[in-house]
């Protein structure tokens, strides 16, 4: 109970922090960290599977496109932020913080536990036999993302070509 | 075949930016709109099947082996499935001419496919969670599309749009998490039983307040709406027109009533919330599409306020009042599809979208304006036209379910409507032609085309009135009436 609290705590601190910190850099290793955190927690509620892919695509390659690509980018590129804008988050996160508190605390005792661990059959018969419409859905959700970045990162100067 | 409507779209997306590189015009144009003119044909030819049966259950096998794909079609999702391929179809004739402004024709038609896919799936799957999925491949798809224009204000109003649906996302995702651990399924006929065993009210009141700000955010209700009047005004005109006419309606009003009815299960309160949220949408959006000075703005308040009549039909509960508001939903896609379209052809033909700007249009470009006016009378309430019925038939409801004050305030709702429809009309096509007009010449083929096809549907939609609320809408009210009780027949 004691380290699910201390995990949790983490989640929530470093999640904060990748919101919160200026330089770029240290924004993705605190997102790291926190999905890191994610996937322990997965592991010790059993359900390994969510725990493998939390670590292995969030923290693992999801970090890397991101530090890849800050790496990229140069001096001077980085935008100025109202301070309004500075105030609004922690304001909002505390704010979500108490209305959650309130609302789990409500809820917790009336929640039953599953029945059964949602991923009691092997991996491979939930994935393609159970959930496949998911994985249609899935691969529109990345056919939408690839398409978005090559409509939103198109040259410009091929803009009047046709 | 019912998985056409997902595996088409998507198909065709996947393809369309290796086709643009062979052809940059004609064939991104052509198969687009020859699949989504297949798709408005299989949707007709599947009328007659749920007529007889009344749902369809489809089961996918892949190579022998059965996967878990599954859709359930009954009367109501195919009547979401016809309205988006008619008017989606429509909107892609608009752009074969349109998209001469932008360039990079196959990544446009390809998210804008994707995004028909997505709401085409939604419709079709019996699944909390695949529900949760498709909203998020239409949301991906129409973030992009509103920002296509690459313009700071476009770029603003994608990302507005992206963090307050990543919210609405993010409380329909938490709800359905909640009742996936108290069920164990995501199901809907599974979902539906064990809710109703289970009788656990207080914790299915907090999953009911969250779908309602998620799937609320989604279809713009005050006071989730702060985004709307941004980010469709920022889109190209074929994608405002997509958003307004079919995407809050798809993400928002069908998701959200889709699962109140056949999972939850409406309550007397609910039904109150929703229909106090609806009508103050349908007053307030009115009053604020008053002030506003760009077309586009002044149609995207109408929207808000349009699917606040719509909620305000569905959440009544009645069969006649459900009636009312699909039909108000099918006529409302139409009618703004075209009145968002015709913006777009005021903005090619003139370079602008002020009212102050404009006048005495409706001389010089004769087909926009008269298009123009059938949408917006259409929308106002002005008989014959379908737009009329839907409102009257809405009202007639609130009224014999004796909610007279509610139907007062939809009918004074109705006048703001004509008012500021009025307020276009005068101020963009009537009066004296100004000099700098005098010379504009008709918006080019397609677009023109397009306006014209919407406006007949609205005009005919109005005229042949009774056959088609007998046929179409009034089975699909009936199969969302009957709510919990025809999913627990499913047999799934």
């Amino acid at each position: 109970m004691v380290i699910q609290i201390i995990l949790l705590c983490g989640l929530v601190i470093f999640s904060g922090l990748a919101i919160l910190l200026r330089d770029l850099i240290k924004a993705a290793l605190s997102l790291a960290v926190a999905s890191l955190i994610l996937g322990i927690i997965f592991f010790r509620l059993s359900a390994p599977y969510a725990g493998v892919f939390e670590i292995s695509v969030v923290a693992g390659l999801i970090t890397v496109l991101f530090v890849l690509t800050i790496a990229l980018t140069k001096k001077g590129d980085e935008v100025a932020e109202a301070r309004l804008v500075k105030m609004a988050f922690p304001i909002f996160l505390i704010l979500f913080l108490i209305i959650d508190g309130l609302v789990m605390k409500s809820l917790l005792q009336k929640i039953p536990a599953l029945p059964s661990g949602p991923e009691a059959g092997a991996f491979g018969d939930v994935l393609w036999k159970q959930r496949t419409f998911d994985l249609v859905a899935q691969i529109g959700v990345i056919l939408a993302g690839v398409l978005a970045v090559l409509a939103l990162f198109r040259k410009k100067e091929e803009d009047g070509d046709e | 075949m019912v998985f056409s409507f997902i595996v088409i779209p998507l198909l065709l997306a996947a393809f369309l930016p290796l086709i643009g590189k062979f052809s940059k015009k004609l064939l991104p144009d052509l198969l687009t709109n020859a699949a989504l003119a297949y798709l408005v044909f299989n949707s007709i030819l599947l009328i007659k099947t749920i007529f007889n049966r009344g749902v369809l259950i489809q089961n996918l096998s892949w190579f022998g082996e059965t996967v878990n794909l599954q859709v359930a079609l009954d009367s109501f999702n195919l009547f979401m499935l016809f309205t988006i391929s008619l008017v989606s179809l429509c909107i892609s004739l608009f752009s074969v001419d349109y998209l001469e402004h932008y360039g990079h024709r196959s990544t446009f038609y390809a998210l804008f496919l994707v995004m028909i896919a997505g709401m085409n799936g939604l419709v079709l799957v019996p699944d909390l969670f695949s529900i949760y999925l498709f909203l998020e491949v239409a949301a991906v798809a129409s973030y992009a599309l509103v920002a296509f224009g690459l313009g700071y204000d476009e770029l603003e109003a994608s990302f507005k749009y992206l963090m307050l649906s990543v919210v609405a996302s993010a409380f329909a995702l938490l709800s359905i998490t909640v009742i996936f651990g108290l069920t164990g399924s995501l199901n809907f006929q599974a979902v539906a039983q064990g809710l109703q065993d289970l009788g656990a009210r207080s914790v299915l009141g907090v999953c009911v307040a969250f779908f309602i700000m998620g799937f609320g955010l989604k279809a713009a209700l005050i006071p989730f709406h702060a985004w709307l009047p941004d980010a469709h005004p920022s889109a190209p005109a074929p994608i405002s027109a997509m958003l307004s006419g079919l995407l809050i309606k798809v993400s928002g009003i069908y998701a959200l009533f889709r699962i109140i009815y056949s999972v939850i299960g409406i309550t007397p309160a609910l039904s109150q919330i929703l229909m106090a949220l609806g009508t103050i949408s349908m007053v307030a959006a009115a009053l604020l599409a008053l002030g506003q000075k760009d077309i586009k703005r002044m149609l995207a308040y109408s929207s808000i306020s349009q699917v606040g009549y719509i909620v305000l039909g569905l959440a009544l509960g009645t069969p006649l009042g459900i009636a009312g508001a699909l039909f108000h939903l099918f006529n409302h896609a139409v009618a703004k599809g075209l009145l968002f379209l015709n913006s777009g052809s005021i903005q090619h033909i003139t370079g602008t979208r002020n009212l102050d700007e404009l006048g005495g249009l409706g001389k010089v470009v004769p087909v926009t304006a008269g298009t123009n006016l059938v949408g917006a009378l259409s929308i106002a309430g002005v008989p014959p036209l379908a737009g009329f019925w839907s409102k009257l038939i809405i009202i007639m409801a609130l009224i014999q379910a004796k909610e007279f004050a509610y139907a007062l305030v939809a009918i004074l709702a109705s006048v703001l409507t004509l008012w500021y429809y009025l307020l276009i009309q005068r101020k963009a096509f009537f009066g004296r032609v100004s000099e700098k007009w005098a010379q504009v010449n008709e918006a080019p083929f397609w677009m023109s085309a397009a306006n014209v096809l919407l406006a007949l549907i609205c005009i005919l939609a109005g005229i042949f009135f009774t056959p088609i609320f007998r046929t179409w809408i009034s089975p699909a009210a009936e199969a969302l009436a009957r709510g919990i009780q025809a999913v627990l027949m499913w047999g799934l």
